[in-house]
């Protein structure tokens, strides 16, 4: 958790720099302040906030947290986030129903299910379904791509 | 988005009317109930309880959930629904707590304590009648409130001007810290980087592009709605991967479920006070349903002849958690609906829904749209006599969706999180926001960084910055102008006070946490 804290500080310093220089960069309207002093202002009480949250990680006095994620669970979590990416990638390309089908067939096979029928039943089922709900019934349309 | 306000009340000073409008209340009622907005309240409300009774998703997720699939809805058929679902899933949090010890939503903690030692007795099927019947009456009544309060609210708050705004934006962001859960230092940077976030996009006096890297898909800022649907449903989601489990299996059998005359008369006592205790508590910013329940059930407790009885499974320990419960979203709504602030993360969801229905919040809302208004107030009076209908009728369906496997429902929680977002503008810029603040919402989530401040900052950052630029325009540049009036520098010390009793109550606990963890450590 120190290390957490340590780290997220490290990266909002940059930020809070970035965004200070940023905002005194802007042009000046008369009569209507500087455009710059709300964002200054918050980019000055994010650098308070962060060095506070750091002083505590180096005190030791960081929050305790859930144990670390290792293993089969950051695997799990990691596999998911890259399946997620992948669907993103290419449901415009392939369309909504083609994409969805293999992306909630690959969600079940990492959550652990090997009952390979019915989760290619849920897969379809759920594609087609959601597929419906928005295209026909809410008159929303999803990607077609090159497969629809 | 939410620029507009302070310009137009500054213009438009028609009055709204002090009191709720009978006459369109009840034509609200007729608007509510039939048809499709009648169809879209039942199927929110039992989705909502759904949603409430499977333990780790919330009724802010809920409802983020279910934001997309209003779109091709009118914006009363979509709201009623939304309303449907909030009510619908605090409610449902009761049931998992009486039939597992483990609450559906934060909320329904309180109804562990005597609501599962009534399931051990075998009277699961009575706890829950007399949950359902407990919810309904507090919602009822806060939702009667919330119709009375409004309009006297919203009337008041037409007299406010861009100084009042400002203000009333920097007591909304104080109320962040409230929700800051145990580090104010991590509450605030959530809200600050909330804050940052609100002002990507162009400038809200000057027209010039701030924070957008050159990219063109940020010029109109960062999505809010997929933003929000990521931070609170996604994040969920990964949630559930990480600690993802085999469902807790429900056995109970049960039956007796519709309480007796008798069984709610002595619970009357503990609806009074719960009643009361949730509409303050709901009114008050950034504590909501899960204070009101311990409240309602720790007052219930010292007012009892027999506060020893009290979590051996007494049907008043669980009246007045789930009538304190639901008693408060009336309360939480009121502040949204009257001056655009969102009290807490559920109603920050519902803000956003009711924005993407072209309905912005506020006083503004009572003038210009009063039909509206009171079709709100309808739903949400008529979404508390559904959910008890729908809790009575199908009890022992909700009991079985708590054995709902997880290998399936968390595939479908992601699934409409990211159709959901892409559907809104179908775009895929959408849909890479709600994927990039899902996981981002995750890693908050996990390393103790509160996420309501975050999406709250979003909703008030842009208020507070137009109305501080409109207020120095109006004064030609003077910034004594949030000191000279009345209104504006009462709020602004609300601001200050609120957000020093809350720094000083979590420095306060977070002591107390440390204490208790030594002193475990040292007997061990």
């Amino acid at each position: 958790m120190k290390k957490v804290d340590i780290l997220a500080a490290l990266l909002l310093f940059p930020v809070c720099g970035y965004v200070f220089y940023e905002a005194g960069s802007w042009p000046r309207l008369p009569d209507l302040g500087n455009p710059g002093w709300i964002p200054s202002g918050v980019s000055v009480c994010l650098l308070i906030a962060t060095i506070m949250m750091l002083a505590r990680a180096l005190r030791g006095r960081s929050l305790t947290l859930p144990g670390r994620l290792e293993g089969v669970d950051r695997a799990r979590v990691l596999w998911i986030a890259a399946i997620t990416v992948g669907y993103v990638v290419v449901m415009n390309y392939l369309g909504f129903i083609a994409s969805t089908i293999p992306y909630l067939a690959g969600f079940g096979a990492v959550l652990g299910e090997r009952r390979w029928a019915r989760l290619a039943f849920f897969s379809l089922v759920v594609s087609v379904a959601i597929y419906l709900i928005f295209d026909t019934t809410l008159n929303v349309p999803l990607p077609r791509g090159w497969l629809r | 988005m939410f620029l507009s306000r302070a310009a137009g009340c500054a213009s438009g000073r028609r009055r709204v009317g002090l009191m709720v409008d009978l006459n369109l209340l009840l034509q609200g009622f007729g608007t509510v109930l039939y048809g499709y907005n009648l169809i879209a309240l039942v199927l929110g409300s039992f989705f909502g309880i759904i949603i409430g009774a499977i333990p780790g998703l919330t009724a802010t997720m809920g409802i983020a959930l279910l934001v997309p699939f209003t779109f091709g809805m009118t914006p009363i058929t979509g709201i009623v629904m939304l309303l449907g679902i909030y009510t619908g899933a605090i409610y449902g949090g009761g049931i998992a707590s009486i039939l597992i010890k483990t609450p559906g939503t934060p909320a329904a903690a309180a109804t562990v304590f005597d609501g599962y030692p009534m399931a051990q007795k075998g009277l699961a099927g009575k706890a829950i009648g007399i949950a359902t019947v407990s919810s309904g009456v507090g919602g009822t009544f806060t939702a009667l409130c919330l119709a009375f309060f409004a309009p006297i609210l919203a009337n008041f708050a037409l007299r406010f001007s861009a100084p009042e705004y400002f203000a009333l934006a920097c007591f909304g962001l104080s109320v962040t810290i409230t929700l800051s859960g145990r580090s104010p230092a991590k509450g605030f940077i959530s809200g600050t980087l909330g804050l940052l976030i609100s002002m990507v996009g162009l400038d809200p006096m000057g027209g010039f592009q701030r924070f957008t890297f050159g990219f063109p898909e940020l010029t109109g800022g960062i999505s809010f709605v997929p933003m929000l649907i990521g931070l609170f449903a996604l994040s969920e989601g990964f949630r559930q991967v990480e600690v993802i489990l085999t469902a807790p299996r429900v056995n109970a059998v049960l039956k007796d479920i519709v309480p007796k005359l008798k069984d709610l008369k002595a619970c009357a006592g503990a609806y009074l006070r719960a009643c009361f205790i949730g509409l303050i508590v709901g009114i008050t910013p950034a504590i909501g349903a899960d204070t009101s329940a311990f409240l309602s059930y720790a007052e219930t407790k010292r007012a009892s002849k027999h506060p020893e009885k009290f979590g051996t499974g007494v049907p008043e320990g669980v009246a007045a958690a789930q009538c304190g419960e639901n008693a408060s979203t009336g309360g939480d709504v009121l502040p949204m609906i009257t001056l655009g602030i969102p009290g807490d993360a559920a109603t920050a969801v519902l803000m956003g829904a009711l924005t993407i229905h072209n309905l912005q919040p506020g006083p503004m809302l009572f003038q210009n749209h009063p039909e509206v208004v009171h079709q709100i107030f309808s739903g949400m009076i008529a979404a508390n006599i559904i959910f008890v209908i729908l809790g009575l009728l199908f009890a022992r369906f909700f009991a079985r969706v708590i054995n709902i496997d997880r290998k399936y429902l968390v595939p479908l929680i992601f699934i409409c999180c990211l159709v959901g977002s892409y559907a809104i503008n179908n775009v895929m810029y959408d849909l890479i926001t709600c994927a990039i603040f899902g996981f981002i919402g995750y890693l908050m989530l996990r390393y103790d960084f509160p996420v309501a401040p975050m999406v709250l900052a979003q909703i008030l950052g842009g208020m507070m910055e137009s109305n501080f630029r409109r207020s120095l325009a109006m004064s030609r540049g003077d910034v004594t102008v949030f000191l000279t009036r009345p209104i504006t520098v009462v709020i602004l010390a609300l601001a200050i006070f609120t957000t020093i009793m809350a720094v000083r109550r979590q420095r306060q606990a977070l002591k107390m946490e440390e204490e208790l963890a030594r002193r475990t450590a040292e007997a061990q």
